[in-house]
């Protein structure tokens, strides 16, 4: 019966990535991550320059969902009630005033956040308090979000002037940070011939919300075998430069390592991975395939770290490297 | 017999867009002074479906020419001035408090001057980001979304934004993820003699010539499709995604000077530019598949906006239209050169 139902959820998910990959050339890493994050219940953190698709991926994943999708560019005066909604002065039949919410574009299943790192602070911070509660409190009231909800936030890193970098602890809140890559030759005029003929392809609902909530209901249930938990503890603890286990590079580059919230990504993300891969429990290979996605924005380097430039990604696969899959 | 029926056919098609095409122009012309390659580029843009960034200093007569477009191609024409103080409201509309014949209260929604065919967003890097960000929205998704209802625009929906030169005060330089969605940028120079000659004799001594209607809309987007129809051979898409990937510096394609002078290169949609416009071009040279040629002469208004330039280029004052000259003739028309 479970042995059936992995089975059901591998397609469901093989479908619905083979559906985005209609529209969108290359970038799987990146698709499945998102996928990933959306049945792990987290919100996804996608870095990349200007022009590969971010926004376009998102709006065909919710395409491919029967869900509801909506995007927010974000700019340095942009208000946190461009986001969460405002109050409005109404008036009834006899003349009483009286406040109406109007519901800002948070209230969705599927949140794209362009450029977040434009925006200023109160206004980050307003989304980021919708992402963890998945409810925003107005005027005092409290308004709980639909399920499913996932804002995917996008971050430019090349055009750095006049933007708001996320603190580290918003940061953390991001299930996973995932990174786009320009295109090679081969995609490039794979893009080329897909956006610049008269075939559109127009992209069909895959999954319905109960599906996706079914699916999500499944990841959570697979089982994680006590060693393979210490060991995604292991892995955290290895990322903290003053920690026993910590490695060479962890020790000269990072300043610190990943909070607790990196175990939960490592073993959530596992599941789904298993899951994937027709079993129903996580192996140590299933949080290794996860380790970069998870923690890459968790490691806060230190000032020799920053000035050498070091790629967060060389030190996970380092620790990935030196901590053994069994111990204490 | 079938076949040869078709190609004679596809060569009327070409030959009507080629002609409606130059009709277009010349009308234009009847007005505008000079700035036949910015016409053109214009036009090929509309064609293209993409927008269009003008460049240039106040008074040249930018806001006449999409006025004229309007008038030949009979679609409905609006002007958004942008000003520090401008609202996403101000351009996209805003919900109304209406009252009905029972007295009760609703919204309604009143269209803002988005709802058009053409828009020309004047000195748009005057207005605050979150402004610029709606009408770039807008742009994007030929739709609105106003408190929380989408409402779609009618095709064909085409923007001509002008920028005052980027150094000038009190203006926000559009960032360049939102400057990668205009198809062309094209630098509006000064007038010379002759022109200045011309203009004044032109509009000082009688009314305006009046312009015929030269297409409508149907006729647009039937040459819109005609465009997105014409083949591209491998090799010539071949040539272009390398042009693309030579203005990277991290890329194995790129030039020395590329490397020495650029930041960061352009995006896929530049590729789409290239492509499309080339289109374009060869239809307009009565062909019906792009050559290299094509990709070529749409490179600088296609590139010079997506390639940025790193300090270096700055301080010695570097123009990107030559680094993108030196890419096209650096980059081998075939693959087997390289």
């Amino acid at each position: 019966m479970s042995g059936k139902q992995n089975g059901r959820f591998t397609v469901r998910f093989t479908t619905l990535r083979e559906e985005i990959e209609q529209v969108i050339v290359g970038c799987r890493d990146v698709i499945e991550e998102l996928l990933t994050c959306l049945f792990s219940g987290g919100n996804a953190l996608i870095e990349s320059p200007p022009g590969l698709g971010k926004t376009l991926i998102v709006k065909t994943l919710s395409e491919a969902l029967d869900l509801q999708f909506s995007r927010i560019q974000f700019t340095p005066d942009l208000m946190p009630a461009d986001i969460v909604g405002t109050n409005i002065i109404m008036q009834d039949d006899v003349g009483k005033r009286y406040f109406q919410f109007q519901r800002g574009p948070v209230f969705t299943n599927i949140l794209l956040a362009d450029e977040i790192n434009r925006a200023t602070p109160k206004t980050q911070s307003a989304l980021l308090e919708a992402m963890q509660e998945h409810a925003v409190t107005v005027g005092g009231v409290r308004r709980e979000l639909e399920e499913p909800f996932i804002v995917v936030a996008t971050e430019n890193h090349l055009e750095t002037e006049g933007t708001y970098s996320l603190p580290e602890a918003q940061l953390d809140r991001f299930f996973f940070n995932s990174r786009l890559r320009s295109p090679d030759l081969d995609e490039l005029r794979e893009i080329g011939r897909r956006t610049t003929t008269t075939s559109r392809y127009t992209v069909e609902k895959k999954l319905n919300r109960d599906e996706v909530e079914e699916m999500k209901r499944e990841a959570r249930g697979v089982d994680v075998a006590p060693a393979v938990r210490r060991y995604a503890s292991r892995i955290v603890l290895a990322t903290h430069p003053t920690h026993e286990t910590a490695t060479d590079r962890v020790k000269r580059f990072v300043r610190y390592g990943s909070s607790p919230r990196g175990t939960q990504a490592l073993t959530i993300g596992g599941k789904v991975r298993a899951l994937l891969d027709g079993r129903k429990t996580v192996s140590a290979a299933d949080m290794r395939s996860v380790a970069k996605p998870s923690l890459r924005h968790r490691l806060i380097l230190n000032f020799e770290g920053e000035a050498e430039n070091v790629d967060p990604d060389d030190i996970i696969a380092e620790v990935i490297d030196h901590v053994p899959e069994s111990g204490a | 017999m079938g076949k040869r029926s078709e190609e004679t056919n596809t060569e009327k098609l070409v030959q009507s867009f080629r002609d409606t095409f130059v009709r277009m122009s010349d009308e234009i012309s009847k007005v505008i002074v000079g700035y036949k390659d910015v016409i053109d580029n214009v036009l090929t843009a509309l064609m293209s479906r993409g927008n269009v960034l003008l460049e240039g200093v106040p008074g040249i007569g930018k806001t006449m020419l999409v006025r004229t477009l309007g008038e030949i191609l009979d679609l409905k024409f609006r002007r958004v001035q942008f000003t520090a103080d401008l609202m996403p409201a101000d351009i996209l509309g805003t919900n109304m408090i209406a009252q009905d014949e029972a007295g009760n209260r609703t919204f309604r929604f009143e269209r803002g001057p988005v709802f058009t065919h053409l828009l020309l967003a004047d000195e748009i890097n005057r207005a605050t980001p979150k402004t610029q960000a709606a009408l770039l929205e807008a742009m994007e998704e030929h739709s609105v979304t106003v408190a929380g209802t989408k409402y779609v625009l009618d095709e064909p929906f085409f923007v001509l934004a002008t920028e005052n030169p980027i150094e000038m005060e009190g203006t926000y330089p559009l960032p360049q993820a939102e400057l990668d969605k205009f198809i062309f940028k094209l630098d509006v120079g000064f007038p010379g003699l002759d022109e200045l000659d011309e203009i004044i004799v032109r509009t000082t001594y009688e009314e305006m010539p009046p312009v015929d209607v030269v297409a409508k809309t149907e006729d647009i987007l039937e040459m819109r499709k005609l465009v997105l129809e014409v083949p591209i051979a491998p090799h010539v898409e071949d040539y272009a995604a390398r042009t693309i990937l030579a203005t990277s510096p991290t890329s194995e394609f790129a030039t020395d000077m590329v490397r020495q002078y650029v930041k960061a290169g352009s995006s896929p949609r530049g590729l789409q530019g290239l492509l499309l416009a080339g289109k374009v071009k060869a239809l307009l040279d009565g062909r019906y598949a792009v050559s290299c040629e094509d990709i070529n002469e749409t490179a600088h208004p296609t590139l010079r906006h997506r390639i940025q330039r790193n300090l270096e280029a700055e301080a010695e004052e570097i123009s990107t239209d030559a680094v993108i000259s030196d890419i096209l003739e650096k980059t081998p028309q075939t693959a087997e050169a390289v």
